[in-house]
């Protein structure tokens, strides 16, 4: 299910969190996929001071769902701080379904100068065909483009 | 010729593998960290002791691998732990390692950024497990 109205808010500014408080969970329990990507986030967040920028920027509830392991999560940007839920939440900007593999290859897109996610290298390649092939779906792409890109600088550890 | 399961002769075998692998040189180009295998005890698949694999990997190139105790393993900079099934299952391509790793099924510690980098690396070293021989201590 998918909120229209997400991207009024998609940039929306929010005061900066500690680095203590970036990322938090919202299952007592987490998965190992929901800590993986929860971790893989804190750490570029931390680590880049671009991607800090975008995260601090992100209002979006962003669902990740891999095809071929069933198992999902929901990342709630909350504008410099992010709630990682097990599974897939309503009301989400974007939802994206794909492979573990593809998981993986989105965290490695190049980005470019611009800010955009480079489709002209090998990875980029691979996943640009696995979108044409629809391997790679994601819901709610056109109205939330900007915040899908800045949800691939947040995740890529390429650029 | 088989050869024992996460036995010194098995971590010898595993070093040549990876060193004969071209996309392995390349994909994992830059690398300079160790990396650690904990196989945990399954007394009742007749592997009764903990081991650990200690990969000392070097910009594409596996310098040395051997089998030891777990806890030289665990010292490792990226240490993956899973209990002997698991990694049979691995090393029989009954489970993806990437696929593992997110169910929880493998658990890694490490600067997870490093080791996304590194996939493609990190699944060519798990194709090269599978091009071993093994003979499996429950399947005697």
């Amino acid at each position: 299910m998918h909120d229209a109205r997400a991207r009024r808010m998609a940039r929306r500014k929010v005061g900066r969190a500690t680095a203590a408080e970036l990322v938090s969970y919202a299952n007592k329990e987490p998965s190992a996929f929901a800590s993986m990507l929860g971790g893989l986030i804190e750490a570029n967040v931390k680590a880049g001071e671009g991607k800090r920028d975008d995260f601090d920027h992100l209002v979006a509830r962003v669902g990740i769902w891999v095809t071929d392991i069933d198992e999902g999560v929901t990342l709630d940007f909350k504008g410099g701080t992010l709630v990682v839920h097990n599974g897939l939440r309503p009301t989400r900007t974007i939802t994206i379904r794909t492979d573990a593999e593809t998981v993986m290859n989105l965290s490695n897109l190049k980005i470019g100068p611009l800010g955009l996610p480079v489709y002209y290298n090998e990875v980029g390649r691979g996943v640009a065909m696995k979108l044409l092939r629809g391997k790679l779906k994601i819901d709610g792409l056109l109205p939330n483009i900007l915040t899908l890109n800045a949800v691939t600088r947040i995740f890529s550890v390429a650029g | 010729m088989a050869v024992k399961a996460f036995s010194n002769e098995w971590a010898s075998a595993f070093k040549d593998e990876v060193n004969k692998s071209s996309t392995y040189k390349t994909a994992a180009k830059g690398w300079k960290w160790t990396v650690g295998l904990v196989v945990e005890a399954e007394p009742d698949k007749h592997f009764p002791e903990s081991r650990g694999v200690v990969m000392d990997l070097f910009d594409g190139e596996a310098r040395d691998i051997k089998v030891g105790p777990a806890a030289d393993a665990q010292k490792c900079d990226f240490v993956i732990t899973a209990p002997y099934t698991r990694w049979k299952e691995v090393a029989t391509k009954q489970l993806d390692a990437t696929k593992g790793m997110l169910q929880g099924k493998l658990k890694l510690k490490g600067d997870l950024p490093t080791i996304v980098r590194y996939t493609k690396a990190s699944q060519e070293m798990t194709e090269c497990t599978t091009r071993v021989p093994v003979e499996w201590p429950d399947e005697k």
